[in-house]
């Protein structure tokens, strides 16, 4: 099980036009490179300090009644004109924070850093549209019978841009520094502790870790505990360590290092020519990449504060940007020099009712039948009562949408588009409640037993929108007669409070949250009955069973595993331990004159190829 | 005097240690740590306890404070949890850059405030005068951050003649002549920005003494001894005026750290004041605690800095 994050709005608020939002560290959207690290993303509105764009005729996609739809929008850039040779593009990395400077992939944790590694260094091991690992990357791999075994191939042209060879040795030697005690990086998962020996080894009983075996210079073979489909879809560690530079170095050391740091090294299509600490990079072409040499002869890439982001990119000051803030689409749909790349989010925001509480000491979740949020009827109708639809149209422009399962259609694979959710239908759910016994006391009702119900709601601060949203909400729930109270808390408290360490606040019945889910479908890690990160505490047989079966060996076969997550999806919004609110869309815009772009998974296009059809970048007219 | 600068360099002391107390304090009392932000199912939570016993985060707050406070007078400020590298070494990359803008700042406001205070101060009530008091009213009411983006909006991005960004074109070589040309166009924008917000105060100080100045006995003496006008401006007036002035250069230094937080966010500046901001939302306590003690420091070593001026400037004044 791997990666999945809290998306939310981690940020400070200035009063005005400035949203100091920090990145922790999320999937980038990359040809095929995987971060296994997880936690906050942003999402915060963040005003630009000015942006006119003046309405004009144009091929962006239409709005009508200043509505989108991430069905308008492709994530693979048109081609316009003919690439010249080399070149030298700008990216932009929207961020109000320096990147950290950790540029290695096996000890990195916030996203600005996985945006610079991922020019100089990728993963041996690329995916497809589905996010199962292709044979089309930098290594091949063979699963045995058991689906327990797998042995990997090291292409013979995969080297080091110091020109040794990418060996099983290295691989092997990642997987030990990150299993070493003295490893200090976020990387120790679930992922590692799959692997025969991994824990005897992290635990200093064994030297060496039984499972990991080099059978010659380019093959690799590692044997895991547990055969799962999520073994397929991100399970495997795929960044090499070069032992031949860190192999000397004390393993505490070694995320401090200058070749980490300052000279940092990889087997990507870029070499990195020069960095300024936080703020830039220059990457010059490796002419040796394995897949062939560059188009590009440079790449340039600077941080810039996403207040400024529009001006940038109108300017040609960046050709393109790791992420773009949906909010501030709408102003500049029509900017006449770039196009707008679109896809959907492995994300959605959720309303979570709390339903028992975690025991640390047994390690997983002790639902309380006489939680206040225990009825599943109050549930239904406090689902029945917003209107996501609406909030998606009026809040996002129909960027974000309305939400039905808890997979999200990023995963169209296993996304039931058949389940329609739970609609919008106030009187249904004044009904509900009328049936099951809220009876009307004054302006709110009460409980069945005739005491007062007082539901406390809490909804984290950042961005413009946040307040007038989680107010949208209660206004909803207050219309059938609930007495929802608001309190609207900053990113660490909030997650203090649902129980991020496991001691949840008694206080909070009802939150909104999100996650960024990773690319595996499977989601024990959020519903799981051990999983601390279940916060609703929500525990059933039924859910127990789905769970264990979509990754056990049977759900290798992708229909059966289909088939077991459409259950779970069903279960979800019968049982209503939380219930999805809003999809998402994820835009990037690039400037006109890039070639050969495109955003998402499986596109088979890779940084390498990206071209450009003119020496300087398109400004807007 | 020296006797007097040397107690309350001792007396800086305790206020620092009192001063170090509150940050750790409050710095523990935000909600979260600096794991917090790693909600990562497939981690295990065990791992992350471990973790948190590793960095001490489960400490009682007094021995926390303990383990810090001795390695920080050792000049060890820790490591930075974010970053994976010793606070000093961060602080001291990002330092370097905080300076040269804070100097940039500081000559451009003096640049500005002299000329325009003494222009106002000397002809007061006239054209001039209004106009320069008037654009101070404009720029104690403007905030900072607003003009700031509005300076980087209109020279930065519609005319296009400073960088965006940063504080250095990327891929210059260190050391050469084009970079610290290069250095220095990009810390331009940024430095008169803030010089033209900071300098209102110098320059109604600076007028205000004037007028008050031209008043005085002596002013008048100097007159009826028959000395030019000239003169009895340069010699006499300006130089009782900017008494106060130089006086207040310390704590201008205190000033200039609030702002530079404000411009170092809004030009992607990296320099302190953006690692701080950063450094509280990811709570990256040791290097919140060590950047607020260094900012600390600075602004009791610039009160003392304005004292000791003060003292030199006017034989009349002596600090006991």
């Amino acid at each position: 099980m791997t990666k999945k994050k809290p998306v939310n709005a981690r940020s400070l608020f200035f009063p005005i036009m400035m949203a100091l939002t920090v990145l922790l560290a999320a999937c980038s959207s990359g040809n095929g490179n995987e971060e296994s690290s997880p936690s906050a993303t942003t999402e915060t509105a963040t005003p630009t300090s000015s942006a006119s764009a003046s309405p004009s005729a144009s091929e962006t996609p239409a709005a009508e009644d200043g509505l989108y739809s991430i069905n308008d929008f492709s994530n693979v850039k048109k081609n316009e004109g003919e690439a010249i040779k080399g070149g030298s593009i700008t990216f932009g990395l929207v961020s109000d924070t320096p990147f950290e400077g950790t540029l290695n992939f096996n000890f990195y944790s916030g996203d600005p850093d996985s945006q610079v590694l991922s020019w100089f260094d990728e993963g041996l091991l690329t995916w497809d549209k589905s996010y199962v690992y292709t044979n089309d990357g930098a290594a091949t791999y063979e699963v045995s019978e058991d689906g327990k075994t797998f042995t990997f191939t090291i292409r013979d042209n995969v080297n080091w841009q110091d020109g040794k060879p990418v060996t099983a040795e290295d691989w092997l030697f990642a997987h030990e520094v990150i299993g070493n005690p003295k490893y200090d990086g976020p990387r120790y998962d679930s992922n590692f502790t799959n692997i025969v020996g991994m824990a005897e080894y992290h635990d200093g009983k064994a030297k060496t870790i039984s499972g990991i075996e080099v059978l010659s210079e380019k093959k690799l073979k590692i044997t895991y505990i547990q055969s799962t489909p999520s073994l397929l879809t991100g399970g495997v560690w795929s960044y090499p360590l070069a032992k031949h530079i860190f192999g000397v170095m004390d393993v505490a050391k070694i995320s401090a290092s200058p070749e980490v740091r300052e000279k940092p090294i990889g087997f990507g299509p870029f070499k990195v020519k020069s960095i300024v600490p936080g703020e830039s990079v220059v990457f010059e072409k490796n002419p040796d990449y394995w897949r062939g040499e560059p188009a590009l002869d440079e790449v340039v890439l600077k941080v810039i504060n996403p207040t400024t982001i529009v001006q940038q990119l109108e300017t040609g000051g960046v050709d393109l940007v790791d992420s773009f803030p949906v909010d501030q689409y709408p102003d500049n749909a029509t900017l006449s020099n770039v196009e707008f790349l679109g896809t959907i989010d492995r994300a959605y925001t959720y309303m979570g009712f709390k339903l028992g509480k975690w025991d640390a000491e047994a390690g997983k979740v002790v639902p309380d039948a006489k939680a206040k949020m225990g009825d599943v009827n109050l549930r239904k109708a406090m689902w029945l009562a917003v209107d996501n639809d609406q909030v998606g149209k009026k809040f996002y422009h129909g960027l974000r949408w309305n939400a039905t399962t808890l997979i999200p259609p990023s995963h169209p694979e296993y996304h039931d588009s058949t389940n329609p959710g739970v609609a919008y239908d106030p009187e249904m759910a004044n009904k509900i409640l009328d049936d099951a016994g809220y009876k009307m006391d004054g302006k709110f009702r009460t409980n069945p037993d005739g005491s007062e119900l007082v539901i406390n709601f809490i909804s984290m601060t950042g961005g413009d929108i946040a307040q007038p949203l989680a107010q949208y909400y209660v206004q909803s729930w207050q219309a059938i007669g609930l007495n929802v109270q608001l309190e609207m808390v900053e990113f660490n408290s909030f997650y203090d409070r649902v129980g991020a360490n496991g001691e949840d606040d008694p206080k909070v019945d009802v939150y909104q949250g999100a996650w960024s889910v990773g690319i595996d479908v499977d989601p024990s890690g959020l519903y799981g009955k051990d999983a601390i990160y279940n916060f609703p505490r929500y525990e059933s047989a039924e859910n127990d069973r789905l769970l264990a079966e979509g990754i056990s060996e049977k759900a290798f076969d992708v229909k059966v595993r289909q088939d077991i997550y459409k259950q779970w999806q069903k279960l979800m919004v019968d049982e209503i331990p939380v219930f999805p609110t809003l999809y998402r869309a994820v835009l990037a815009p690039v400037n006109k004159r890039i070639l050969n772009y495109a955003i998402g998974d499986g596109t088979n296009l890779y940084p390498y190829q990206i071209a450009v059809s003119q020496d300087k970048p398109f400004v807007k007219e | 005097m020296w006797r007097t600068v040397a107690r309350r360099l001792v007396i800086m002391i305790p206020q620092i240690l009192l001063l170090s107390i509150l940050v750790f304090l409050m710095a523990k009392a935000m909600p979260g740590d600096a794991l917090t932000g790693l909600l990562d199912p497939s981690i295990d939570p065990a791992a992350m306890d471990a973790q948190r016993v590793r960095l001490g985060l489960n400490n009682p707050w007094h021995v926390q404070y303990w383990d810090w406070i001795t390695q920080a007078v050792q000049g060890d400020f820790g490591q930075s949890f974010r970053f994976k590298m010793p606070v000093s070494d961060l602080i001291g990359q990002r330092m370097m850059n905080t300076v040269w803008l804070s100097l940039a700042t500081l000559i451009l406001t003096y640049l500005i405030a002299i000329p325009l205070g003494i222009t106002s101060g000397r002809f007061n009530d006239t054209w001039a005068d209004r106009l320069i008091t008037g654009y101070t009213y404009i720029g104690f009411a403007a905030p900072l951050f607003i003009f700031a983006l509005l300076m980087l909006w209109v020279f930065g991005f519609h005319f296009g003649w400073f960088p965006t960004g940063g504080s250095v074109e990327p891929g210059t070589e260190p050391g050469t002549v084009q970079y610290v040309a290069s250095k220095i166009y990009h810390l331009l924008l940024p430095a008169i920005s803030m010089a033209l917000i900071t300098t209102v105060t110098t320059v109604q100080y600076l007028r205000s003494e004037i007028i008050d100045t031209k008043q005085k006995d002596f002013i008048i003496t100097a007159r009826a001894k028959g000395a030019s006008e000239a003169r009895v401006y340069n010699r006499h007036i300006l130089r009782n005026s900017l008494l106060p002035i130089a006086a207040f250069f310390g704590y201008e230094i205190t000033g200039l750290i609030g702002g530079t937080i404000f411009i170092e966010n809004i030009f992607s500046y990296p320099g302190m004041g953006q690692l701080f901001l950063s450094s509280i939302s990811l709570r990256d306590f040791s290097v919140v605690t060590s950047l607020v003690l260094l900012y600390g420091a600075a602004s009791i070593i610039g009160a003392l800095i304005s004292d000791i001026t003060l003292s030199i400037v006017d034989p009349r004044i002596r600090i006991k």
